[in-house]
């Protein structure tokens, strides 16, 4: 089992995570997130379990709510709460326009 | 004698007569918290507004066993109008518009928060050493951790500032900074406690709970904030209880399973030693003691890192830099916002948990690991079913060793996981956990035993717990 990530898959996983990496940290995370997965690849070393799965240890209650509007946040206190806001506006930077992400 | 350091009942009686008022608790505390500065146990105080809040209680019936009590609560539930910033660079200016359901409920019985504790950044670590505000100290010996990631709340409790703290727990959370500091730290059942207003981590594991230096104060803390909340689809509908009820009682004729897993080599021999000498006492009082094996216990930590890290990716987009919290100004698209945010405020150890978590459950990943990992914790919780058929409780130690050195290498990412292994299985099965001091280290540092119980048998749990408590009295330790 190689040792360390290649740096396109810290990239890679990077990308999926949105977060900006340095080359720097990619060498560091090129071992570091490789160790992780090592450990986790050890799962499927285990047998003799059932097909069964569990999501969440709760099964006595799951439960929908009824669909009726119920108490809300104050929006004027939510919109305060963005750090860019105009209005009653959360003000984001262009989402699809010249400036669009490659990534995105 | 600080009114703080006698039996809540007599406080409760000094309330009730007008002998003493809320605001001489809550001075104490803070003269403590002041002297205790060093341990950096808070991110954020809240004195003006208690002592403002004690003031008000001054005309107010001391209607309950808890109020005009201060109480210190974990940083990642909500407080309305008190900072509250998950130890993460991305929350360190946010103020809350509501409060968590806890914290509702703290507040209607008229206990007063002192303030919000320093803990592992987004409850991810063991140590509390991830926290962008720098790690707390241990009080048994400044030079040690306290744990994490409930470690603020450990320390605060542990050096006498307060009765009680409110810890999260999604892999021992509660249980390990308790063993480490000396405290009973109880992690309910899952759907005990509501999670409305808890800054998630992994929501399929999280759980409130309370850190005391007492078994009966612990029992209280649950008796307030457990109950079902519409606003939590996870919280259980059971009737409420009263958890104190069976402390005292008589524990002959109980049965205890101890996994060999739990006494096997990754534990010190101080650690076990002390643990078996528990155990003894335990036998004499008429408990019967079984070695059993259990499968599956040693794959814990590594299901654990895939569904708890699988989730936090998930919960942790919301941090975008657009809603609230910190941003980063001057970037030219949305993309941008997001990376270059969450690089700047994310601390490292959050960041590797959130790029492995997105790569899990990516794609195919998500049948090959996390699937994967979903049955095997179904067998866990079969597991434990079919052990609790036949015992009232599983015991072992809570942690390998006692508190290590705040200055020991961070260097390796698997360590802060397998500092867990012991309580990790736990939150997999959703089950209760319990942390009971039980004795020192050569060093004097706490050791500390681990009691399962079977879903929603807190209240035995804590009957055992305050058997040993008395047999042991831990508390002349420090």
């Amino acid at each position: 089992m190689k040792d360390k990530l290649t740096k396109e898959e810290v990239l890679h996983v990077a990308d999926l995570a949105r977060i900006e990496v340095t080359e720097e940290e990619i060498e560091k995370y090129q071992v570091q997130l490789k160790q992780l997965l090592n450990d986790v690849e050890k799962v499927n070393d285990v047998v003799g379990y059932d097909d069964e799965i569990m999501v969440a240890p709760w099964d006595d209650n799951t439960t929908l709510r009824e669909d009726v509007s119920g108490e809300m946040l104050d929006p004027k206190k939510v919109v305060e709460n963005a750090p860019n806001h105009t209005g009653n506006y959360i003000a984001v930077p262009v989402v699809i326009g010249e400036n669009e992400s490659e990534g995105a | 004698m600080r009114y703080l350091d006698k039996p809540i009942k007599e406080i409760n009686d000094l309330l009730k007569e007008k002998k003493i008022k809320p605001i001489d608790l809550v001075n104490e505390a803070f003269d403590s918290i002041e002297k205790n500065k060093n341990l950096n146990a808070y991110i954020t105080l809240n004195k003006e507004e208690a002592i403002k809040r004690a003031k008000e209680l001054e005309d107010v019936d001391a209607d309950n066993i808890l109020f005009g009590l201060p109480i210190a609560v974990k940083d990642n539930m909500m407080t309305e109008g008190l900072r509250t910033t998950a130890a993460s660079g991305i929350l360190k200016d946010f103020v809350p518009i509501y409060d968590a359901a806890v914290v509702e409920k703290i507040k209607e019985a008229n206990m007063i928060i002192v303030g919000k504790t320093n803990m592992d950044e987004f409850a991810m670590g063991s140590s509390s050493r991830t926290s962008y505000f720098g790690a707390p100290k241990n009080p048994w010996n400044n030079d040690k951790i306290s744990g994490g990631s409930s470690g603020g709340s450990a320390t605060t409790v542990a050096s006498g500032d307060v009765l009680f703290a409110l810890g999260s727990d999604t892999g021992g959370s509660i249980r390990q900074p308790s063993s480490y500091c000396g405290l009973v730290g109880m992690k309910p059942t899952y759907g005990t406690v509501s999670r409305w207003g808890l800054i998630a981590f992994a929501s399929s594991l999280d759980q409130i709970g309370p850190m005391t230096k007492n078994v009966y104060n612990n029992a209280l803390i649950l008796n307030l904030i457990s109950g079902h909340d519409s606003r939590d689809l996870t919280s259980s509908k059971k009737e409420k209880e009263d958890y104190t009820r069976l402390i005292g009682k008589d524990i002959s004729g109980m049965k205890v399973a101890v996994p060999n897993y739990f006494m096997s080599d990754i534990v010190s021999d101080e650690v076990k030693e002390k643990i078996e000498d528990t155990l003894k006492i335990l036998e004499k009082a008429g408990v019967q003691i079984d070695r059993v094996d259990m499968k599956y216990l040693d794959n814990a930590v590594n299901l654990y890192q895939i569904i708890a890290m699988g989730e936090a990716s998930s919960n942790l987009a919301r941090f975008d830099g657009i809603r609230y919290g910190s941003s980063v100004d001057d970037t030219t698209n949305i993309y941008e916002l997001y990376t270059k945010t969450r690089a700047k405020y994310f601390g490292e150890e959050v960041k590797r948990r959130i790029m492995v978590g997105s790569y899990l459950l990516s794609g195919e990943n998500a049948k090959i690991y996390y699937n994967k990992a979903l049955s095997i914790r179904d067998d866990i919780k079969k597991e434990f079913d079919r052990i609790f058929k036949e015992y009232d409780f599983v015991i072992g130690p809570t942690t390998v060793t006692t508190a290590y050195n705040l200055d020991d290498p961070m260097d390796d990412p698997s360590k802060s996981f397998m500092d867990d292994v012991l309580v990790i299985p736990v939150n997999m099965a959703g089950l209760p956990g319990l942390n009971i001091p039980v004795g020192l280290s050569k060093e004097k540092m706490p050791i500390g035993m681990h009691i399962i119980g079977n879903r929603f048998e807190e209240a035995k749990m804590y009957q055992l717990a305050s058997f040993l408590e008395k047999e042991i009295n831990f508390e002349g330790g420090m």
